[in-house]
């Protein structure tokens, strides 16, 4: 055949230096390496023992078990899991997610958030413009898109989750809501590997270069990150409800803000910065 | 278009119950066939095989046409299939559902690619005529199991077919109408028929896998997983299909294998004896006692 | 054109060079496509085949699927590529021998996966065929298994395949005929084959295909050689699936 079809290289390779370190640790020689290299290695080294595979029995009793994903055992008392290597975005309640309308409904909204099923967004659990003590109307169900439309970009974490495992989020604060002025990216799912852990904080501000502001950056748990300009909150020391009110007038607005084009730049950089990373 | 109607609960549940205590709703055993019944029509190669509520009409037909230029020395066969809504509202004309490809398919491997029919001995002029052997199946009514009841259609219109006398003399081929020459059977080189088992592994206790044989449509609906093997009574495995479905041991299927041998003795028996009773009917003394315009005198 | 495997019985050497018992050279990679939620490309031979999985994920399922609401539904795609034959040919969607693969796949993954594990949602696996050279429907099976691991689709075990043939034609009874296994694209045009697919290390025979006339004597061997063929493969694909997920733990520690 005179037509060779090369292997695809891999979409991404960012470990070379692990890898190189660790075919020589293979020979018991990895000491020749600089520290840098080192440490990694060796506790992957560790780490590479406890990968199972589809099939594979996990438990060395009676009871025994088998993995179905591969990835790493966990132990939390007696409890096994195995972590996939990488997966879908399974929903938690409570997980800080970036979202993007898929359907809008006459009372809620389906948003695709990577995960198996779309999760949905009742319309009573936004708030409404105009204050928290507004009362929901019919006039506000048949505005709907008003708020949203297919397409917007959102921030909103899991309120709860229904029999099938899709989630049901809200936007009940002041950090969630639309987002504008600013990058999205992806990365893939969740897992042992890749995507984002669940931490603590989730919300970034970083300072750029060049005079290009402050920039922030919103990992959602499931893989999809937003960066955009940092917003000040305005006037830490106003009342609470006045706050309410002044923010709402703007928060569904999908018009983007005019902004500076270092500010730009600065946000497109670090998108690609993490897209290296 | 109507989705199928899947069996309800109840139904799956009185199902599983019964195959636990070793029963199948209709009563019969695991391994048992339901009644079969061949027909033939008054035309040569016309079937109407029914295998309990299913029921199968096949067609054979032949005309002359070209050979294909790659096979110049081969005669044509094909078998079409065709499941109209008439068989079931769920089925829709023109667009194949999936149970009509893989009909379609098993018929075409099982009779075609095993060389059932002797493709050569329909060339009358190499390159230029040759007979197309057609075989139009219908699927009257469908209550499971059509591989094995179609394949036994096409097999014994086949048989019963007969295709009319040729000459050929240099490049000019004569066909010759009933009336002036006997008509000839097909050349027929082995008769594999179908056994399709059904697989039932999780309605029952954990590890063991229920076979049953000759499934009726709920049957089917239930299925876990299902085997089509193509056999001749000489033990020539003509094609296998085991799609996908839930895993069955290798030996286990071995086993399957075999019972299909025995259960395609049966068929080819049962065929063989009633083409012979047809036969029987048809002949009345030849062409002479045909052209005879005596009456039968009824005194 | 007939092939002549006449001297196979003078060496025992077939005619790429192996013996019986050989599989042709297996590569696989996983994470090939950074977009899909899993991929894999994996050449049995000069067989290669690049397999992408979206999913599971909320897509409306096809008219006429039988789509069940408690479980998700696998759906398979097939396309050859006009240039992976020796002819340049085109192939329409509705070629029946592509279609049956397509349903072949899909069901015996319907029954491995943990389809229950995510209702309401479909599971796509789309196979795009690079090159032919027999053993197709095997080798589209081990990619679809190792692209589903990459999504992290929980599975009860891989599900491997391999095909086995016999020197003998249907026609000979002789009992000197030996089983070969994994055959090549001219092999499968001369000799009886069939295509065997296990589920684990267990000889659970998932998939089993044959369409070529062989007696039920040969049968067993040709069975046995395959299934011991997929135990090859599988120890095969568990060290790619290993390898990957060690890079990718190293990549985590960094």
């Amino acid at each position: 055949m005179a037509i060779t079809i090369l292997a695809p290289a891999p979409a991404v390779q960012p470990y070379r230096a692990a890898e190189a370190s660790d075919s020589d640790s293979d020979d018991g020689g990895a000491d020749v390496h600089g520290d840098i290299n080192m440490r990694p290695s060796k506790r992957a080294r560790h780490d590479y023992a406890d990968i199972v595979t589809p099939g594979e029995v996990v438990t060395d009793e009676d009871q025994w078990m088998r993995a179905t994903v591969a990835g790493t055992v966990q132990k939390t008392n007696k409890l096994l899991s195995v972590r996939p290597l990488r997966a879908r975005y399974t929903p938690e309640i409570g997980d800080l997610v970036v979202g993007r309308i898929i359907e809008v409904q006459s009372k809620k909204w389906r948003v695709d958030v990577g995960a198996p099923v779309l999760a949905s967004l009742p319309l009573s659990a936004i708030n409404l413009p105009g204050g928290i003590l507004r009362k929901r109307t019919e006039t506000d169900e048949l505005q709907i898109r008003t708020s949203f439309s297919e397409g917007d970009l959102l921030i909103a974490e899991v309120q709860s989750l229904f029999q099938d495992g899709s989630a049901s989020l809200h936007t009940r604060s002041l950090k969630y809501g639309k987002l504008r002025n600013g990058v999205f990216m992806s990365i893939s799912g969740t897992g042992g590997g890749g995507g984002v852990v669940r931490a603590r904080r989730q919300l970034w501000t970083i300072d750029t270069m060049n005079g290009g502001g402050k920039v922030d950056v919103i990992l959602g748990v499931n893989g999809y990150i937003w960066i955009n300009k940092h917003i000040e909150v305005a006037g830490g020391d106003t009342v609470i409800t006045r706050m309410e009110e002044s923010v709402s007038a703007t928060v569904y607005s999908s018009q983007n803000d005019r902004l500076p084009n270092r500010a730009r730049d600065s946000a497109n950089r670090t998108k690609r910065y993490m897209i290296d990373f | 278009m109507p989705r199928e109607v899947e069996p309800s609960l109840n139904e799956k549940q009185f199902f599983v119950k019964a195959l636990e205590e070793n029963l199948r709703i209709d009563g019969r055993a695991f391994d048992q066939y339901r009644e079969l019944d061949l027909e033939f029509g008054d035309e040569l190669g016309v079937t109407d095989v029914r295998l309990g509520k299913t029921r199968i009409h096949t067609h054979i037909t032949a005309e002359v046409t070209t050979p294909f230029p790659d096979r110049p020395f081969d005669g044509l066969f094909t078998i079409t299939s065709e499941l109209s809504p008439m068989t079931s509202p769920f089925f829709e004309p023109n667009r194949p559902s999936t149970t009509e490809i893989l009909l379609s398919r098993l018929l075409e491997k099982t009779l075609r690619r095993s060389g059932a029919l002797d493709t050569e001995s329909l060339c009358l002029i190499a390159g230029q005529k040759c007979w197309s052997i057609r075989a139009d199946v219908h699927v009257l009514s469908h209550d499971g199991n059509l591989v094995d009841a179609a394949c036994i259609g096409v097999l014994a219109a086949l048989q019963h077919f007969r295709k009319p006398d040729t000459s050929t003399e240099g490049e000019s081929v004569t066909v010759y109408t009933l009336a002036e020459r006997e008509p000839v059977p097909l050349s027929l080189l082995h008769f594999p028929y179908c056994v399709t088992f059904s697989y039932y592994s999780s309605t029952v206790e954990e590890g063991e896998t229920v076979t049953l044989l000759d499934a009726t449509l709920l049957e089917e609906q239930l299925r876990e997983g299902s085997a089509t093997i193509g056999i001749n009574r000489h033990g020539e495995v003509c094609q296998i299909a085991k799609l996908g479905g839930v895993p069955l041991d290798a030996v286990a299927f071995l086993g399957c294998v075999q019972i299909a041998l025995v259960k395609v003795k049966e068929i080819s028996v049962f065929v063989s004896k009633r083409l012979e009773e047809e036969a029987k009917k048809r002949d009345k003394g030849g062409l002479m006692a045909e052209l005879s315009a005596e009456n039968d005198r009824v005194s | 054109m007939p092939l002549d495997t006449s001297t196979y019985s003078l060496a025992l050497l077939r005619l790429d060079g192996r013996r019986w018992n050989e599989l042709r050279r297996l590569t696989a990679q996983i994470s090939t496509q950074a977009s899909a939620d899993g991929s894999s490309f994996l050449s049995m031979g000069n067989t290669k085949v690049i397999c992408t999985v979206t999913g599971p994920s909320e897509v409306k399922a096809a008219p006429g699927a039988s789509g069940r609401g408690d479980e998700a539904v696998v759906s398979v795609e097939i396309s050859v590529a006009g240039f992976s034959g020796v002819e340049r040919k085109r192939r329409g969607k509705g070629d029946k021998r592509i279609y049956e693969m397509q349903t072949t796949i899909a069901t015996a993954f319907q029954a491995t996966l943990f389809t229950h594990l995510y209702p309401r949602s479909t599971i796509t696996i789309s196979l795009h065929i690079l090159s032919l050279d027999g053993s197709l429907l095997a080798t589209c099976l081990n990619a679809s298994t190792l692209a589903l691991i990459d999504a992290g689709v929980p599975m009860r075990d891989y599900i491997c395949a391999t095909t086995a043939g016999s020197t003998s034609s249907y026609s000979s009874n002789d009992e000197k005929a030996d089983p070969l296994l994994d055959l090549n694209g001219s092999e499968e045009l001369e000799l009886p084959f069939l295509t065997v697919a296990t589920c684990g290390t267990e000889d659970e025979v998932s998939v089993l295909v044959m369409e070529t006339r062989v007696q039920v004597g040969r049968l067993e061997g040709m069975l046995a050689v395959g299934v011991d063929g997929c135990k090859q493969v599988r120890d095969i694909l568990d060290v790619v699936v290993r390898a990957r997920g060690k890079r990718i733990l190293e990549g985590s520690q960094l």
